[in-house]
């Protein structure tokens, strides 16, 4: 049995197109409330899982459970619980603004007034006032998104799956709509599974990760969990306002603690075993006299266990070479 | 498995109407702004109902002998032709283009409208990409290959039966000076209007759900399903105007067979229409 505080549960969830597996076995459970990261390159599984979760594809093999209920057996029931912002906005262009958020909102069984009311109420919240009424024809990927997005949140669901919401945006753009996303799942609860495959600001808003790759659930936890099963170790940055220099490295390489170093272009990133290691490095860099700007010990960011995880798949793929 | 399945036949949610007239209502706004929709669809029934029908009250007055309807009327059974023989010759082209000739062409108008709107219905909505939105609604599969239907059944009526509307005006008033009472609406006329116009509306839905769910634009949905239609206009104008023509019991009989035929095609596209199977393909 599900517990009331699980949102979504997966067992062995499984996809197929034309004999191909596009989700292979997913085991998942997302806590209510939970913004979980589903991360993985174009053609991992990502879309196909939203799909699953929603209803709007049947698994060949395993189930979801979404809020308590059977995706395939009630799947209306989950869609009017859930919100989804699709890959594609998805807007009819000959429909104003209003137009393709009202016939939603009367999709989704609110009365013509109230209707009026909630898609009034978006726009607003969404800037979104002054094209109301003009077709969506002439908009641009960002106001599609602005408008794709609340559309998904009319019905204030429990639950928001967004599929890929920063792809096609500028960084402006890309910072409103992770901000605006961080907001609803922090001030609001809701659960949030953002699908994307790149991370770019998702990473800051999102509580887990799950790394999916070729359909396969390749890893899943708090960046800080991952970070420290995937490496030994801590993170922190040396900035020598050049890269490092070989002798550097040496010298770096050379200190009790030290599990990895790398040039960067500013210096070097390494990796230590503790507090203690990094205090040793910065002590020999300055009896050295080599010229220190800066120095950061830092937690794993979802981006660095992202590409950490992505090339351990790739050597797992070509062991050759 | 088979448990999951038969579990989800045995359960019937009814019908939601509100949702169901909303992607009706949607569907018909968004058409209505589409010049390449809407232009095709109001042009043949112009010419078909208002202009043909004028052409042919001009040219019935430049009749002077019983010439040109004669051979008209060898081609028909004499039931039908002997009384019209018997009438003065305006009044024999008239009655006899206006009130007989002319029904079974006007069925390309039920046929062409549905499928047309069709083909702007399930291909277009691929093409536009905004079935995935709907797919991701709360509607049943059954619903939306509802709505669909009616999306293209209420404007093939609309259109069917305004133009008829239009044609017994434009009709009786050519002829207003020739013929005794009106010449339209006439049995034959009824029968074709309430009986076969609808089944072949459906008819051109049937054919076109098939082939928009292999088509991903409209435009190809059109060109395969004009591919289809076309000769299916020809073959029914071509035997309904001879069948027809012979007795009011076999227009009856043309349209219960179409309506099969249509339901058939229409069953068809209902079971496969499901959100899984939509969804692959999008
Ligand atoms: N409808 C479909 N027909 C055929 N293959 C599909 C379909 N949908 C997805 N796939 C395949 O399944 C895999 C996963 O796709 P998808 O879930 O869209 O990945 P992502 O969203 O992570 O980019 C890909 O290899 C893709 O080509
Ligand atoms: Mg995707």
């Amino acid at each position: 049995m599900t517990s009331p505080t699980t949102a979504i549960r997966t067992e062995a969830l499984s996809r197929s197109f034309d004999g191909r597996l596009a989700l292979d076995g997913l085991d998942l459970e997302v806590a209510s409330g939970e913004v979980l990261a589903l991360l993985g390159p174009n053609g991992a599984g990502k879309t196909t899982t939203v799909r699953l979760l929603n209803g709007v594809l049947r698994p060949d093999r395993g189930a979801a459970t979404v809020l308590g209920l059977d995706s395939t057996e009630d799947g209306d029931e989950v869609r009017r619980r859930t919100g989804v912002l699709t890959e594609n906005a998805g807007l009819d262009d000959r429909l104003t603004a209003r137009e393709n958020l009202e016939f939603a909102a009367r999709i989704r069984g609110f009365g013509a007034a109230e209707a009026a009311r909630r898609v009034d109420d978006q726009l607003e919240r969404f800037a979104m006032g002054d094209q109301a009424d003009l077709p969506t024809a002439g908009f641009s990927t960002g106001q599609r998104k602005r408008l794709a997005l609340a559309r998904a949140l009319l019905h204030d669901p429990e639950i928001l799956f967004l599929d890929e919401p920063t792809s096609g945006l500028d960084p402006t753009a890309t910072r409103d709509v992770t901000n605006l996303i961080g907001t609803l799942a922090r001030q609001h609860g809701r659960t949030v599974v953002l699908a994307t495959h790149f991370l770019g600001e998702a990473g800051r808003i999102a509580d887990r990760m799950a790394v999916l790759d070729h359909g396969r659930l390749r890893a899943i936890g708090r960046p800080d969990d991952l970070a420290a099963e995937l490496w030994d170790g801590i993170p922190a940055d040396i900035d020598l306002g050049r890269p490092a220099t070989s002798s550097v490295l040496g010298l770096i390489a050379a200190v009790d603690g030290v599990i990895h170093h790398e040039v960067r272009a500013t210096g070097t990133t390494i990796n230590v075993r503790d507090r203690a290691a990094f205090a040793r490095v910065l002590h020999t860099l300055s009896t050295q006299d080599v010229d220190v700007f800066g120095a950061n010990l830092r937690r794993a960011s979802m981006e660095d266990v992202y590409f950490a995880l992505e090339n351990s798949f790739a050597t797992e793929r070509e062991p050759a070479t | 498995m088979t448990l999951a399945v038969s579990r989800r036949r045995g359960r019937r949610t009814p019908v939601d109407w509100p949702v169901v007239w909303s992607i009706v209502r949607r569907d018909l706004t968004a058409v209505r702004r589409s010049k390449g929709v809407v232009i095709p669809m109001l042009l043949v029934p112009t010419l078909l109902m208002i202009v043909l029908p004028l052409v042919i009250g001009i040219a019935a007055r430049r009749v002077s002998g019983p010439t040109t309807s004669i051979s008209f009327l060898d081609a028909i059974p004499d039931r039908l032709a002997e009384p019209i023989a018997a009438l003065p010759p305006q009044e024999q082209l008239l009655t006899l283009v206006l009130g007989f000739l002319l029904a079974p062409l006007f069925l390309i108008v039920p046929l062409m409208v549905s499928a047309v709107i069709a083909a702007d219905a399930f291909a277009g909505e691929k093409e536009r990409r905004t079935m995935e939105t709907l797919l991701h609604l709360p509607i049943t599969d059954r619903d939306l290959f509802l709505a669909k239907l009616l999306t293209g059944m209420v404007p093939a009526l609309a259109v069917s039966w305004g133009g008829f509307a239009a044609f017994t005006v434009v009709a009786n008033a050519v002829s207003w000076s020739y013929v005794d009472g009106l010449i339209v609406p006439n049995q034959l006329w009824l029968v074709m209007i309430f009986w076969v116009a609808p089944a072949v509306a459906l008819l051109g839905l049937g054919i076109m759900v098939r082939v928009s769910a292999r088509s991903q634009t409209s435009q190809e949905a059109n060109q395969l399903g004009g591919a289809v239609i076309l000769p299916l206009i020809f073959l029914t104008v071509g035997q309904s105007t001879g069948l027809l023509l012979v007795d009011l019991s076999v227009g009856l009989a043309v349209g219960a067979t179409v309506w099969v035929l249509a339901g058939l095609l229409v069953w068809r596209g209902a079971r496969q229409f499901t959100r899984d199977r939509i969804a692959s393909t999008t």
